[in-house]
């Protein structure tokens, strides 16, 4: 699978409503944040965690979110982020930096 | 299962909303309870032939052998070293080869402090860590008040470890939820100019490593 | 469309109080039990993954997931996987602790 985002590319994370094992937390389903690398291809872990190994590989990126984004409450300066993991078919094209 | 469960209480856990606590520590007739599980695990599996209880003894000692001394040398190596601090920030598992040191992760991050930055690592699904550098994590780090808490209010957290961080520095909370391991590159204490690799790894504790802490002072 | 699936295991940004401070020993048993994963999970067995394993104790209900202590968690894991490829039944394995209770009981 080819990877769709690069590197400042502005992203939504999904609700997909999957079930079984996931590795994208809640916290961050709907957010939008900012492509900082794409840090390889690997096996679903959706599917390893029921011993699909087949693949394909997915592309994983890592997202950074600014912490007043994700958190009403944040309580701490505007510059403060938080960078988490997200494969790739949890992402669509998120909007422009207001 | 027909066994009785055991679970720790030990007086001074926290407790998080519910009735269970942050941290379930058992007490000795919970760590004999799991010393009877895995034995009786490890024998079954060693009937059906899919293990030999030489491996088992063999992998135990390869999984103790890393520590924060591992961690220390790179980080150390790195303060001394500007290119191999490069070449390290671009690809962790490729630069720690160099020094003999095995990442068995997919892949090491390493994430660099400055006068303006300070990063700190977390995982809050699990207890994900870069086991094969620095051991296994410490308690308070799979604790469930620390998994749920540092994404969320990262400079409390920070606080309750006794490092107050100015609102000028920016804070970057990593959440190691996927393939990737992470290390924090601490900043190079002052005063330590000329310092070997060897003495200057012994300012660098496993909690500067993880975000909790600055390197020791160079008293 | 609203998010409808959490995981009980997934709980970034939720409450809780202080982080405790404890700094606990690592066990032989605790060892052992991550060895026995390790070498299963080897190229040579191929037979529970990590994912396999966190799919395992996210299985496992609030309440049990809650109360475990973390390598009692994996071995519970590992143990429901195991049963789930046909590897062990639960009636081998409860025969076996019982068997090797009595003996820690002999002792």
């Amino acid at each position: 699978m080819k990877s769709r985002f690069q590197t400042s590319d502005r992203v939504r994370v999904l609700h997909l409503g999957k079930t079984g094992h996931i590795r994208t937390p809640f916290y961050v389903r709907g957010k939008v944040g900012t492509v900082s690398e794409l840090c390889g291809y690997f096996l679903n872990p959706e599917d390893l965690a029921v011993g699909k190994t087949a693949g394909p590989v997915v592309p994983l990126y890592r997202v950074s979110f600014r912490q007043t984004d994700l958190w009403p409450d944040y309580q701490g300066p505007a510059h403060d982020t938080l960078c988490i993991e997200i494969y790739d078919h949890w992402l669509t094209e998120g909007q422009e930096a207001s | 299962m027909s066994h009785s469960h055991e679970h720790g209480h030990d007086h001074d856990h926290t407790h998080d909303r519910g009735h269970h606590p942050s941290l379930v520590i058992e007490d000795e007739a919970g760590n004999i309870e799991g010393q009877i599980i895995i034995d009786a695990l490890q024998n079954i599996l060693v009937r059906k032939n899919l293990l030999a209880p030489e491996e088992v003894t063999q992998e135990i000692e390869k999984i103790e052998a890393p520590g924060e001394h591992l961690g220390a040398r790179i980080v150390a190596r790195a303060w001394t070293d500007p290119e191999f601090k490069e070449r390290l920030l671009a690809n962790g598992k490729s630069a720690a080869a160099e020094l003999g040191i095995k990442v068995g992760e997919a892949q090491l991050i390493v994430v660099e402090n400055t006068e303006d930055l300070h990063n700190l690592v977390c995982c809050t699904l699990c207890s994900c860590y870069p086991r094969s550098i620095l051991g296994q994590p410490p308690s308070w780090y799979i604790s469930k008040a620390y998994r749920a808490r540092t994404v969320r209010e990262p400079r409390q957290i920070l606080s309750e470890f006794g490092l107050n961080l100015p609102d000028d520095i920016e804070l970057v909370v990593h959440d190691s939820n996927a393939d990737m391991r992470y290390l924090v590159l601490p900043e190079r204490p002052t005063g330590t100019e000329g310092w070997s690799q060897d003495r200057l790894a012994t300012l660098i504790s496993r909690d500067c490593m993880i975000g909790v802490a600055k390197a020791n002072a160079a008293a | 469309m609203v998010e409808t699936t959490r995981g009980y295991h997934d709980i970034g940004g939720n409450p809780a109080g202080p982080v405790p401070k404890d700094e606990l020993p690592w066990l032989h048993w605790e060892k052992q039990v991550e060895a026995v994963r390790n070498l299963l999970g080897d190229g040579t067995r191929r037979i529970i993954s990590l994912d396999e394993l966190r799919r395992g104790f996210e299985s496992f209900g609030i309440e049990k997931y809650s109360s475990l202590s973390f390598y009692r968690r994996r071995v519970e894991a590992m143990i429901d996987i195991l049963i789930e490829k046909e590897v062990i039944t639960r009636a081998e394995i409860e025969a076996e602790i019982e068997t090797v209770r009595a003996r820690w009981k002999n002792v």
